[in-house]
């Protein structure tokens, strides 16, 4: 019995070993690197010196530095639960559709998903431009005139968000089709006879059959967004770039515009714990709250 | 059916064996030039192949300008992977020559290539320049200039009897002018690209230049009243967006296509819009137009200038052999005495011998302004100063707010220093 045990354990080495090894040199080998650059002044290429925490001081200290920390909670608070919630609205609206006219409505929310950042930049920044852009028609009777809204602090994050929710939600959206398409059709049939209002059906049926697919969208947002860098650098380019910053944009700043890489690598280990820490806090919570159904 | 397929495998045949043939030495070749010049360059990069074939071959590629190019360039060389030559601003060499990425050029090379310190305008050799050592060869000189509608301006009286832009110097009478334009029913006198501070970097430099003002370098920023001229000088561009005679946050193509419409007398941008201008009036689309030095709105005429230049990266492990040396060096001797055609891209053709030609004086309106080369100036020569650089980050930060009278022009200059003492 021993035997045969020990030789299962060395199978399950041989087998788990190709994935250890490439997870070790290419994740975790990386990731210790970067955990010592932190404690060292040195640029972007090349050896550097230690100084131990005077890079940590530094960033406590880097009103820019918490700039960004509020610009990044600011767009996650933006984009997680809102954009989560109207995939969810979205998916239950186009449930209810069938056939083709389901596929083409589909594809129509999914379609922006595809897109690369660079296409989404260029269709969002022509149509909020200032002089020319058709986005101004609504914009001017709103605001009472026109506003460049990738130059004006205060529209900065919410467009930001806007475009983003726009762009990533196909994928939330598909998820929870699944999700909702999992749910046995009998369940309804009998909430039927029971005579149950749709809003019964939806509040003791559908939400809490998909709660688990909404959590792992909530996680899936909440890690995606907290990593924000593409829109928010390629529309503040030139602009107010520390007002708007977000944290990977400034570890990029920090490393490859002002070639501290020491630098860099301390914001950068504060944006792991960040996620780190988010990641397991939500998932707490949300698994606590879930378990109560 | 059976021909087709015959004459298929010989032109095949025949085209393998001429690249056989003309690989004898290949120069692999960077360049971030994408827009309307690097049509232009990529044209006499096959006219250099064309004239060499059999001994020397460029490879050119195309990457993406900035902060992503100067990385590329950086990490590359640090593992010997770098090309064998590359295009270069001028104003990042300080940087790159700090982060040991370009070799350089000596007094040999200059020989072999027929130039020397004699062949450029004064401040753009200077710019290749770091304690004395030469890292690049200028290839042309690009300013900004101001752009104008001939039509609009003459219909405004501010067209002289040389045919050119008259009484525009003096800041405030030229205010004024951009006012009679806007006045006469032109709906801006002025488009510049007001949404980017770092772009309009180069408008406002040339306005403390004008001043006698200096930026400085590392360890001393805006230094003594230096602070005040930027000042003022930010504070032009403010006036203009408050008179509403130059659009609010209006960035860089919205800049262009006002221009280009008509819709704004005059335009502030580099002389890379040239091809522009030049494609759209051959199209039968645009006004009369031209291009002239940017007024004297101080005390004396200064423009802000950068450098496309050609530079040879220090590849970590590798030396060039003699002969891969000699044909880089080739390479850029050809480019530099073929600098006429890259002039129709707008840009100053840095070799004064070409600068001087019958046939580039004949080119308008390239030769009336090429006469700024003599006063021009370079950005401050500093790891932080340069295109994409920390100097034209904190500008955007700073002047982006200024210049749109969102924040006054003494707090935004105030901010700029404290960002570049920070550096």
């Amino acid at each position: 019995m021993t035997k045969n045990s020990r030789s299962e354990y060395l199978v399950a080495a041989v087998l788990v070993a190709p994935f250890v090894l490439i997870f070790g040199w290419m994740f975790i080998y990386p990731t210790l690197q970067m955990l010592q650059l932190s404690f060292t002044k040195s640029p972007l290429i090349g050896a550097g010196t230690w100084v131990g925490f005077d890079n940590y001081i530094k960033m406590f200290n880097d009103r820019t530095f918490w700039t960004a920390i509020w610009n990044t909670s600011y767009f996650v608070l933006l984009t997680v639960v809102p954009g989560t919630a109207a995939a969810m609205i979205i998916a239950l609206m186009v449930s209810r559709l069938n056939g083709w006219v389901q596929s083409i409505i589909l594809a129509a929310f999914f379609l922006p998903y595809i897109l690369p950042v660079t296409v989404v930049y260029l269709i969002w920044d022509w149509m909020l431009n200032l002089q020319f852009g058709i986005a101004q028609f609504i914009i001017e009777p709103l605001a009472g005139k026109r506003v460049n809204v990738w130059r004006t602090v205060p529209w900065f994050m919410p467009m930001a968000a806007l475009l983003t929710i726009w762009w990533t939600n196909g994928f939330s959206i598909l998820l929870f089709l699944a999700g909702l398409r999992n749910i046995p059709r009998e369940l309804y049939e009998a909430a039927a006879l029971d005579g149950a209002s749709r809003w019964q059906v939806f509040r003791s049926i559908t939400w809490p059959l998909i709660w688990p697919v909404t959590v792992l969208c909530l996680t899936i947002q909440l890690i995606l967004q907290l990593k924000i860098f593409d829109q928010v650098y390629l529309f503040a380019q030139g602009g107010r770039t520390q007002a708007t910053m977000v944290l990977v944009q400034f570890i990029y700043e920090q490393a490859f515009q002002k070639n501290s890489g020491g630098y860099a690598a301390t914001i950068a280990v504060a944006l792991f714990v960040i996620v780190v820490g988010f990641s397991l806090l939500q998932f707490q919570v949300l698994r606590a709250r879930g378990g109560n159904k | 059916m059976k021909t087709f397929l015959k004459a298929a495998l010989v032109t095949t045949a025949l085209l393998t064996t001429v690249g056989v043939a003309t690989a004898a030495e290949t120069v692999v070749w960077w360049d971030f030039l994408g827009g309307g010049d690097g049509v232009r360059m990529k044209k006499l990069i096959a006219d250099f192949n064309a004239e060499n074939a059999g001994s020397i071959e460029i490879q050119g590629t195309t990457l993406d300008w900035g902060v992503p190019f100067y990385t590329k360039v950086q990490t590359s060389a640090a593992v010997g992977e770098g090309p064998d030559v590359m295009t270069y601003h001028a104003s990042r060499i300080p940087l790159a020559v700090s982060q040991g990425t370009l070799a350089e050029l000596s007094a040999d090379d200059w020989a072999a290539m027929g130039l020397g310190p004699d062949s450029f305008a004064k401040e753009t050799f200077e710019a290749v320049n770091v304690d004395g050592k030469q890292y690049a060869v200028p290839f042309d000189t690009h300013p900004i200039v101001l752009y104008y509608n001939k039509d609009k301006l003459a219909e405004a009286g501010l067209i002289g009897a040389d045919g050119l832009p008259a009484g525009l110097d003096g800041k405030d009478n030229f205010l004024a002018a951009l006012q009679k334009l806007k006045d006469g029913g032109t709906q801006y006198g002025l488009a510049m690209t007001t949404a980017d501070g770092g772009f309009a970097f180069r408008t406002i430099y040339s306005y403390l230049c004008q001043q006698n003002g200096v930026i400085g370098t590392d360890g001393g920023w805006l230094e003594g009243d230096n602070l005040d001229k930027l000042a003022n000088a930010v504070q032009v561009v403010a006036d203009w967006v408050k008179a509403g005679v130059t659009p609010e946050y209006t960035d860089y193509p919205s800049a262009v296509a006002l221009f280009t419409s008509g819709e704004a007398a005059n335009m502030i941008n580099g002389v890379w819009e040239v091809p522009t201008m030049a494609d759209l009036e051959a199209q039968g689309k645009l006004f009369n137009w031209g291009a002239i030095e940017l007024p004297v709105l101080f005390d004396r005429p200064c423009t802000y200038a950068d450098s496309h230049a050609f530079a040879i990266p220090n590849n970590a492990g590798k030396t060039p052999t003699p002969e891969k040396h000699a044909a880089v060096l080739k390479v850029i001797r050809w480019m530099s005495e073929h600098s006429l055609f890259w002039a129709t891209a707008g840009h100053v053709p840095a070799n004064a011998t070409v600068q001087a030609s019958d046939e580039y004086k004949a080119m308008q309106p390239q030769a009336t302004y090429a006469k700024l080369t003599a006063n021009q100036v370079f950005d401050p020569k500093s790891v932080n100063a340069g295109v994409a650089s920390p100097l034209f980050d904190a500008a955007g930060n700073a002047f982006t707010a200024a210049m749109n009278n969102e924040v006054d022009a003494k707090t935004a200059v105030d901010e700029m220093k404290a960002a570049l003492d920070a550096l």
